[in-house]
């Protein structure tokens, strides 16, 4: 039996399947801290065969049907709910062209079983610096919608990520939606650097709209630090055209502008290099599209 | 503890389980299907993949009492009792198992890739078996086994001998 071996089984604990969103807030009410809910699985399990994590209970929400809806809300955007796969979301056309970011980022997460499990909420809600999904939802200027006890509130996910594995929700809190506001006449792409690894060492999200006359950037980097970082410096050029010397251009200036960490994976200079690298590619990619 | 009942392979099978038992060891350990293995245990080899109500998922990484009253596949459920599936003879006739650890899955995933896509090409291969590993490199003749079942010719990789004849 591999039952009782370490690595491979999983803490004690209560398993809760609630139905709707009133079961999983009092749950939340009653186990606080000593609770973790679990969109997909993927992320939690494996946190728990590790024992970085051992809640004694466990909140189910693949049967919370608040939650597992994609809807377009007028007005307000593209509305993600926290139980919807990465593989869910890639089907039948949810995302379109204006969220071309995300549809790319998350295709490139790890492996199709992988996906047909993994959240986007949960992939946000890791917050691990190397994850892919934030940094596409930042460029796409998304919220996260979070109910609690006290009722319900929303904030922008640049805001929502605090630093490395670290997120502003209270354990009595759940994410329930991520939103991503409609834009005219968006076009964006994502690039990421593995290194032959299934994770990013360097990874930017672009997105460019236009309202009215005035072309909006973001430009939102990930894996290159604890938390995703914006460059307003490259947005800046961007917003000027995109033509073969602003692209160039725009990664220059990214590449001597964001801060880079050095770790056990890479060191900081070439994370500079690989930012200049996937820079590139990424606007060239929106130049000729 | 509590009770579950899964349709294994079309067959509802009822068990008591712990809340915090894996779908990998409820059906290997409580039902005895051996097809399915149990190697890294996290997510990544992809040899302990099932299918789960239409989706493959890889099993340890999934809670058995997720699984109650839905439906698990496994390589047993692809075939009829008394003939294999077309993929597990192309498998055969190309030795595409080595030391066979893994093949139960490799079967599983390309049997599913076929009955969605009966022709795909090399690139959809890959991207659909992405989540899979064989330690004794098989993937030349898992792509010969998968291209005679679909009629879509496989592109060999390289190799010694066809370098030299070049």
């Amino acid at each position: 039996m591999s039952f009782g071996s370490p690595f491979v089984t999983l803490p004690d604990f209560e398993y809760h399947k609630p139905k709707d969103l009133d079961e999983v807030l009092a749950l939340l009410k009653e186990h606080g801290d000593e609770a973790k809910v679990m969109g997909g699985g993927v992320g939690l399990i494996a946190f728990m065969k590790e024992r970085l994590m051992s809640p004694s209970h466990v909140i189910d929400l693949k049967e919370v049907k608040e939650l597992k809806q994609v809807r377009r809300v007028a007005g307000k955007g593209l509305s993600i709910g926290a139980a919807v796969s990465m593989a869910e979301l890639l089907e039948g056309g949810k995302l379109q062209s204006d969220h071309m970011v995300l549809r790319e980022a998350l295709a490139k997460v790890a492996d199709p079983m992988i996906r047909s499990r993994a959240t986007l909420v949960g992939n946000l809600c890791e917050a691990i610096p190397w994850v892919d999904s934030p940094p596409a939802l930042m460029s796409l200027d998304a919220f996260v919608e979070i109910a609690g006890p006290d009722g319900k509130r929303s904030l922008p996910v640049s805001s929502f990520i605090r630093g490395p594995v670290d997120i502003d929700l209270s354990p009595t809190e759940i994410v329930t939606d991520v939103v991503i506001p409609e834009a005219r006449g968006r076009t964006s792409a994502f690039e990421k650097f593995t290194g032959g690894s299934e994770f990013s060492l360097a990874s930017v999200a672009v997105a460019l709209s236009t309202d009215g006359r005035r072309r909006n950037a973001k430009v939102v980097f990930g894996a290159v630090n604890s938390i995703p970082a914006r460059c307003p410096e490259a947005e800046q050029v961007i917003e000027g055209g995109v033509t073969p010397a602003s692209v160039r251009k725009a990664a220059e200036v990214a590449s001597e502008k964001v801060e880079c960490l050095d770790d056990v994976l890479a060191t900081a200079a070439y994370r500079k290099h690989l930012v200049r690298v996937i820079t590139t590619k990424v606007l060239r990619r929106i130049m000729e599209s | 503890m509590m009770e579950i009942t899964v349709r294994v392979n079309g067959r509802d099978r009822r068990r008591q389980i712990k809340d915090n038992e894996l779908l990998l060891d409820f059906l290997r350990e409580r039902l005895e299907v051996r097809s399915v293995k149990a190697a890294c245990w996290r997510g990544e080899c992809g040899l302990c993949t099932v299918k789960l109500n239409g989706h493959l998922v890889k099993s340890c990484l999934v809670l058995a009492a997720e699984a109650d009253g839905k439906e698990v596949k496994t390589v047993e459920g692809i075939s009829s009792e008394h003939e294999l599936a077309p993929i597990q003879k192309a498998f055969v006739s190309h030795g595409a198992a080595q030391c066979g650890f893994c093949t139960p899955a490799w079967i599983l995933a390309t049997h599913e890739l076929l009955q969605v896509n009966p022709h795909p090409s090399g690139a959809d291969l890959v991207e659909a078996t992405s989540g899979l590993i064989c330690r004794c490199g098989t993937y030349n003749q898992i792509r010969e086994a998968v291209a005679e079942v679909s009629g879509v010719p496989a592109k060999r990789r390289q190799t010694k001998e066809s370098l030299a004849s070049a």
